[in-house]
This record gives C-alpha cells, structure tokens and sequence, in this order.
C-alpha cells in the first residue's frame, strides 16, 4: 500500500465508525429497554472516539483532516440495512454478530497488508480500536445474558457481510 | 391523563413494560415526609430524567449529521456520561431497596427539546438551561447528602461532568452565533418555545433557580449572553 491508499483504507474505516455512531444514537430512543440504551451510549462514545483518532490519521496521510471516505455500495446498503433493523434483537445481532467482528477482520487484515514500520501512526490507532470492539461484543453478549434477548437468525445478512471482500471503494 | 401540545411536544420515547409514564408534574409521586422512601424515589425519577439526557443527545447526533466534528464529539462523550448517570442512581436506590418501575417517571424533557427543530437552540434550553438550572440543584442536594456518602459522591462526580456539558454549549452557542449572527434567532425562539411549554409540565411546582458565580465560571458563562431562566 502507498501513502494514498492507506489514506483511502482510513478514511473509509473513519466512514464506517461514525455510520456506527449514528446507528446506537438513532437506535438510542426507539429501544425500550433501558439497558441497552445505556450499553449503546458508552458505545456512542467509542465509535466517535475511533473515528476522531482515524480522521486525524488521515491528516497525517495527506487528505483533510476528518478525511471521509463512503464504501463500496454493497457494505454501505448493508450499513444502511442494519441501522432500519426492526426490534431490539434483531439490532444487536446485525451489530454485534455480524458487523462489528467484520469490521475487526477487516481492520486486522489491514494490519497484516500494511507496513507496520512505515504506517506505524495507523497501526497504533487500529490497535487501539481492536480491543475496544471486541469489549463491546462482550458488552452486548453479557447484557442479553442479563436480561434474557435472543439472537435473530441474519444468515442472509452475514453471508453478504462475508462476501464483501474490501469495503474500500474502488 | 394529561395530553400534552404536539406544537410542543413530540412523540416520547421508547421505554420497556416496567415503567409508568406520566405527563406532569402533579400526576407523579410528590412525597414530603421522609421514611427513606423520598430519597429512594428522588433518585429514581433522576435516573430516567438521565435516560432522557442520553437520548436527547443521541438525537442531536442523528438529526444534525453535519454539525461540526469537534461539537459532535462532545455530543457523543455526553452521551456516555449520561448512560453511567443512569447506572449511578440506579445503583444508589438500589442499594435502599428500591426497584426500577416503583414509582412513575416523566419523559417531558425529550418531548420537549425534540421539538425544537434547531440544533443551537436545543444546546440552548437542554445544557444552557435544563443542566445548567440542574447543576446548581446538584449542588445544593450534595449539601443535604452527608448522611449518605454513596450519594455525595455521585452528586459530586455528577456535578462536573453537567458542569462540562454546558461548558461545551456556551462553547458552541458563542462560536455558531459568531459564525453567523442569524443563529442567535434560532436560540430566542427556542428559549421562547420552552418557556411557554414548561410551566405545562411543572404548573405550580417551577421554580426559579439562580446560578452561582463560581458555577457559572465554570460553565463558561462568565462571558456568555444571560442564561434562559
């Protein structure tokens, strides 16, 4: 990768954490569970928090600061499919079952094609978000434990998550 | 019950079977004499009075994607600190025996500040206004909390992060009314739109709370236009 592409990968990682930000929040009000919305607003934060450190990176990479970047029309039809997702159980298992674990392999992908001296700024920010996502699967997977919500079946929605080999776009 | 404007009101948001709903002030639990059951209740009703703070900001995030990065940031850290408020009186009254849904909640606060269609002016009359009059009733409440340590001491971690909350608003109410004079309309009609729809809620019960010079240091008001009442 040069320094444009890493630029594009980040600014479309960036895209992809406040699409995120905007689902908890709208998702926020409508869910009657009052747990959840708590879960979901330490999880606002998170998501804005990442897409601050990448959109500085970008900077860094010579695009505007806050560089965004939409993805490739599939991933963006699946983001926006998730965000309409009917029912508390059905929003958490888009969320956290299926897009944020792609969203790691696919952050963890770019650590592995990247060079991890020369982009070593970007690597430090991904390895910061990684943990972090996956905490909030634990969040999500305690929590329904906690008060008894099941998973949907979303097979249709992970085989096309799956099939999406780059969410950059071309 | 009461049915409330929808001039003035939006739709309340969602809440689970074990909340009773009411619309105002007089149809709720008003206790005076105090078995421990007042505290209990107090924290309760603040705890889905935080609820109501999250989703207002979660809103402000959604309905105004293309707010400045910087105020949409701070938008989105309010909303964590309101979801540990929540857990933090949750826990409080919890620790008294008390339980989620034993008394009835108001939700006036998202109904109210939904319906004002301008971000500024929501920062106006929710942080400037609501948080700002709440932070000196916090203040005020830490010194009856003595008895109760667990409850100071989340008035006091309260307090800063409120305080932090209208700090950024004054912040960006100042630096948007600089960036375009026109802006300052958008906060005289929500001042005025609140201000014709609380005493719906409150009725007898309003009350006028004065912020103290250090408060309003603190929250950036030393420099700022007078606050709404």
């Amino acid at each position: 990768m040069n320094v444009k592409q890493r630029a594009d990968a980040v600014g479309t990682f960036r895209y992809i954490e406040v699409q995120l930000m905007e689902t908890a929040a709208y998702w926020t009000p409508i869910t009657p569970q009052m747990e959840v919305k708590v879960m979901l607003g330490r999880h606002i934060w998170d998501f804005a928090q990442h897409a601050d450190w990448l959109g500085k990176r970008t900077f860094e990479l010579r695009q505007a600061e806050h560089y965004t970047r939409r993805p490739g029309d599939d991933y963006h039809q699946l983001l926006e499919q998730m965000k309409q997702a009917e029912g508390v159980e059905e929003r958490l298992t888009l969320l956290y079952d299926i897009t944020i674990p792609g969203l790691i392999r696919r952050y963890e992908r770019y650590l592995e094609e990247t060079d991890r001296l020369l982009d070593g700024p970007t690597v430090l920010v991904i390895e910061r978000i990684v943990p972090e996502l996956r905490r909030q699967i634990s969040d999500a997977h305690a929590l329904r434990a906690e008060i008894g919500l099941k998973t949907t079946d979303a097979t249709d929605f992970r085989n096309r998550e799956a099939a999406i080999a780059s969410v950059v776009a071309a | 019950m009461t049915e409330l404007d929808p001039q003035l009101f939006t739709e309340p948001p969602a809440r689970d079977e074990r909340f009773e709903i009411k619309q105002t002030w007089s149809e709720m639990t008003n206790m005076w004499a105090d078995d421990g059951t007042m505290l209990i209740e107090f924290m309760h009703r603040q705890m889905n009075e935080e609820v109501n703070g999250l989703e207002i900001a979660a809103r402000n995030l959604t309905d105004f994607p293309d707010a400045p990065w910087e105020l949409r940031l701070a938008i989105a850290r309010q909303c964590w600190d309101e979801s540990r408020h929540v857990n933090a009186f949750r826990r409080c009254f919890e620790a008294r025996g008390g339980e989620i849904g034993m008394f009835p909640v108001m939700n006036f606060e998202y109904r109210m500040i939904m319906a004002i269609p301008s971000l500024i002016g929501r920062l106006a009359v929710q942080n400037r206004s609501f948080e700002a009059a709440g932070i000196q009733a916090i203040r005020e409440a830490i010194e009856h909390a003595q008895h109760d340590p667990d409850v100071a001491a989340l008035l006091d971690a309260q307090l800063a992060d409120e305080i932090q909350h209208v700090r950024y608003a004054n912040r960006w109410i100042e630096s948007l009314i600089r960036s375009n004079p026109r802006y300052a309309l958008d906060v005289v009609r929500a001042v005025a739109q609140a201000n014709r729809a609380f005493p719906m809620i409150a009725g007898e019960a309003a009350m006028h709370l004065e912020l103290d010079d250090q408060i309003r240091t603190e929250a950036g008001f030393a420099d700022a236009p007078a606050a709404p009442a």
